[in-house]
């Protein structure tokens, strides 16, 4: 007897409720959305404001047609030396100074956040174990990837509109001077461009994360992103950059500066085909792996003494190593760079009095006409770096409690404190290591460039004590909540970075601006440490531990 | 006999949701105690309140004789535990986190690991991440089980595991007990804890509603009996016996509910011609369900 397999019986028309969508529980897409909305809060929130708030400080920076001359002048005369700020055109009206000082670093957040939105979108579904659920409901898997991709690229959308909308904004209720109104066209061509490369850097994480696995795919993407920012930025200043900045979009996309009002439209289309190019590779290669294999191309492990089975210091130091590893690497070659570089810039600037007159204005503190002062200059960026580093190992070491083996470790005889300490120790540990890996590379930097290489590398012990500052802040909040640790950490940096770039520009009173750890850390590339900053470091980094095992032993595990 | 686990009115509440209420336990040296109750009941509240993972709201609990929130170490040296949901390190081999349990212990019987990788056929190479669901609880299995442990706190220890390898944990789990050793193991399979346990406690909305030996928990449910009559049904004759209940007849055959001792239903059965008698004896499953006022599983149901 034939059996004849025909299609299903059709059920009654199922229809999704108002509340379902409402939800995000209507769709992948929706609970894609939903999953991601305090990112998007996060990231909508701070760029806008951030937007706003820099527009207003620069009028009340310079309110008057001289000094906006002025500006434009000093920031012209910088020339190659302006670095990652990029080019300077129109930097005497508000949008030309917002592009020119805050355009790349928009750029940084958004690119970051795609980074790890897109690989994680599926790699955290299949190690929850929710993913097989979802591949096992009618859908196939390439709808799968494309409905998150498109939740993505629905918030990410979402999100420059409100950057290109707080610019416009800001534009037409503060402008003080003729030309600081940002007009339609300057803000659409600012956040097509933010949105764009944004999300370039995010496709290719998800792209590369279906082959290797999220960490790798976020890690070569972040790198990517940050080597083609520091590279385009000094490409004129170092020839031999340039092959390197030509490969991602921050060189494809040099010329096109809206908000100044210079416009590269065709430029865009390069890395919007790029971005579609490596989302399709993404969605294709999901589509066409087995559901729940992380990575298809397996990654080295560490050896063997490295993985840490002895105790759990070294099960903490084992776990962070290959995330601290990642971090060293992508410090350690921004610090590399950063020190060969500044001894020439150092030089260009003691040659030229206009120059050295234009950064004594902007920079009054810094000496930049040594390399160390210089260096020094620079490196300031690279504290909201390691604060970041600081904000994943906190992540890592809370993640035995968020992940539910806190409870296995604890059943053996472990006191809860000893853990806290002991995990806390090995986070310790591995930031002495992304301290050393840092301090080895500026130190060759330095003397590549033929300058004092021992003072900067042990100025690089000042960037370690900001990230155990951090993770002792963290720590102390984990004694809580595990679960908030890292938040509050990466919270804590950012407030910190915007307490200590708008105080002065907003004339804010000088007590608010002592509030950032960072402004108590003095020079220490040249060899000026703030002894104050020190011991408020190393407080915080020993007292927060002691208060995170204090506050275990009072509460409740993994709730 | 020395009490292993004794909980004094121990109480935990999650804000406004409930915990456990009032629960009072003693578990003996070398038995092994079941603790049933559905989800939700408080089954793994109790255990992570006796490992002193989470602290009572009011009650005691001790373990040893040590009062839980007073030394947990000392209570951890001698106790091997099993939760009923966790993830260990993905990184690691099922032989590497083995490995790094021995050594949060300071160190254990090699060989006995070991033998104990090979009865539950764990292959110790593979990463964990990369395990199934039931080789994730064997590595589990193993580090509860490595160390000896004077007493094995167990939650819901067969999840996951096939038919053979649950004999090889029921066989490791009777070595452990003849060894003088004591187990507590909440589960939802009911039929295995009245294969393995001495004893069981009934758990429902957070409330001990019974604590008793498998036997005599089985005795308080109805034994299921059917009488075949080569004549008329004579169900009025049963009717009155004192104990017995639903009686219904069908054809030849008289089926009935029998509380308590069975003897006056075999006496008054004595006086008429039987093709066929039938008494099956309630399962826990029965009792359990009994204890949360369901209907029992009828006899036919089993295939009887």
């Amino acid at each position: 007897m034939a059996t004849e397999a025909g299609r299903a019986p059709l059920a009654a028309p199922y229809r999704i409720s108002l509340r379902s969508r409402f939800y995000g529980l209507g769709s992948i897409y929706a609970k894609t959305m939903r999953d991601s909305r305090l990112a998007f809060i996060v990231a909508a929130g701070l760029m806008g404001g951030i937007m706003l708030v820099v527009s207003v400080a620069i009028t009340k920076a310079y309110p008057t047609a001289e000094s906006r001359v002025e500006l434009a002048s000093l920031a012209t005369s910088l020339g190659a030396a302006s670095g990652i700020a990029g080019k300077a055109v129109n930097v005497g009206t508000m949008g030309g100074y917002v592009q020119w000082k805050y355009g790349s670093f928009f750029l940084l957040i958004a690119a970051i956040w795609s980074i790890m939105a897109l690989s994680g979108t599926l790699a955290s579904e299949a190690r929850g174990g929710s993913l097989e659920f979802v591949a096992a409901s009618p859908f196939g898997k390439r709808r799968i990837a494309l409905e998150k991709v498109t939740a993505h690229l629905t918030a990410m959308t979402l999100t420059v509109v409100i950057v290109g909308f707080a610019a416009w904004l800001a534009g037409a209720a503060f402008a003080t001077l003729p030309g600081d109104a940002i007009p339609v066209q300057a803000a659409v061509g600012y956040a097509l461009w933010l949105g764009l490369v944004a999300l370039f850097f995010g496709g290719l994480a998800f792209a590369l994360a279906q082959f290797f696995g999220r960490a790798v795919g976020a890690g070569v993407a972040g790198f990517a992103l940050f080597a083609g920012w520091i590279l385009q930025g000094y490409a004129a200043t170092v020839p031999a950059f340039t092959p390197f900045a030509l490969l991602t979009p921050c060189a494809w996309t040099a010329d096109h500066l809206p908000l100044a009002g210079q416009y590269n439209w065709p430029s865009l289309v390069p890395t919007a085909i790029a971005t579609a190019a490596l989302l399709a590779i993404g969605v294709e290669a999901f589509a066409r792996r087995d559901v729940g294999a992380q990575q298809a191309v397996r990654t080295p492990r560490l050896p063997r003494p490295l993985r840490g089975l002895r105790g759990p210091i070294g099960r903490s130091i084992g776990e962070r190593l290959p995330m601290t590893l990642a971090w060293s690497l992508g410090l350690g070659i921004f610090t590399l760079a950063m020190a060969a570089i500044s001894k020439s810039l150092a030089d260009d600037v003691a040659k030229s009095p206009d120059l050295l007159k234009t950064f004594g204005q902007i920079f009054p503190s810094f000496n930049i006409t040594t390399a160390g002062g210089f260096l020094q200059l620079m490196i300031q960026l690279e504290y909201i770096a390691v604060g970041f580093a600081a904000a994943t190992l906190v992540s890592g070491w809370a993640s035995d409690e968020t992940s539910g083996r806190l409870e296995m470790i604890l059943s053996t005889p472990l006191a809860r404190p000893r853990w806290a300490i002991l995990s806390g120790l090995g986070v310790y540990v591995a930031i002495v290591v992304m301290t050393a890996i840092m301090a080895v590379c500026v130190g060759l930097g330095a003397a590549a460039a033929g300058s004092d290489a021992l003072t900067p590398m042990a100025g690089t012990i000042a960037l370690g004590l900001y990230a155990a500052a951090l993770a002792g802040v963290g720590f102390a909040v984990g004694g809580w909540k595990t679960s908030i640790a890292a938040e509050v950490v990466a919270l804590v940096v950012v407030m910190t970075y915007l307490i200590d770039l708008l105080s002065p520009a907003l004339s804010l009173p000088d007590w608010f601006h002592q509030l950032a750890l960072t402004s108590h850390l003095g020079q220490p590339m040249v060899g000026h440490w703030d002894a104050g900053g020190v011991v408020a470091c190393l407080v915080l980094a020993a007292a927060g531990l002691a208060v995170g095992g204090w506050g275990m032993r009072r509460r409740d595990v993994g709730l | 006999m020395v009490a292993i686990i004794k909980t004094e009115k121990l109480t935990k509440s999650y804000g406004s949701h409930r915990g456990i209420v009032e629960v009072d336990l003693a578990v003996e040296q070398g038995e092994v105690f079941g603790f049933l109750g559905p989800n939700g009941a408080g089954k793994t509240t109790t255990i992570r309140v006796l490992l002193d993972l989470i602290r009572p709201t009011s009650g005691k609990a001790f373990v040893f004789g040590i009062e839980t929130t007073a030394d947990p170490v000392s209570i951890h040296r001698r106790v091997g535990y099993l939760p009923g949901e966790f993830t260990l390190y993905d990184k690691l081999t099922g032989g590497e986190t083995l490995e790094y349990f021995a050594n949060l212990r300071g160190g254990l019987d090699r060989a006995y690991q070991a033998s104990l990788i090979e009865r539950f056929d764990l292959d110790p190479s593979r990463k964990f991440k990369e395990y199934s669901k039931g080789n994730k609880q064997k590595v589990g299995l193993v580090a509860a089980l490595q160390h000896k442990p004077e007493l094995l706190i167990l939650d819901e220890p067969t999840a996951g595991l096939d038919p053979l390898v649950q004999q090889t944990f029921f066989a490791v789990l009777r070595e452990s007990v003849a060894d003088g050793h004591t187990v507590f193991l909440s589960s939802h399979v009911l039929s295995e804890a009245e294969k393995a346990c001495d004893r069981v406690g009934i758990i429902r909305e957070g409330r001990i509603v019974m604590v008793d030996r498998v036997d005599a928990l089985r005795d308080l449910a109805a034994h299921q009996v059917e009488l075949r009559f080569t004549g008329p049904v004579p169900a009025a004759e049963f009717e009155r016996i004192p104990g017995v209940s639903n009686v219904t007849a069908e054809d030849h055959v008289l089926r009935m509910h029998v509380t308590g001792p069975i003897d006056p239903v075999v006496k008054v059965a004595a006086r008429f011609e039987l093709a066929d008698f039938v008494s099956r004896e309630p399962s826990l499953e029965e009792t359990f369900l009994a204890q949360y006022g369901q209907t029992a599983v009828e006899v036919a149901n089993h295939g009887h």
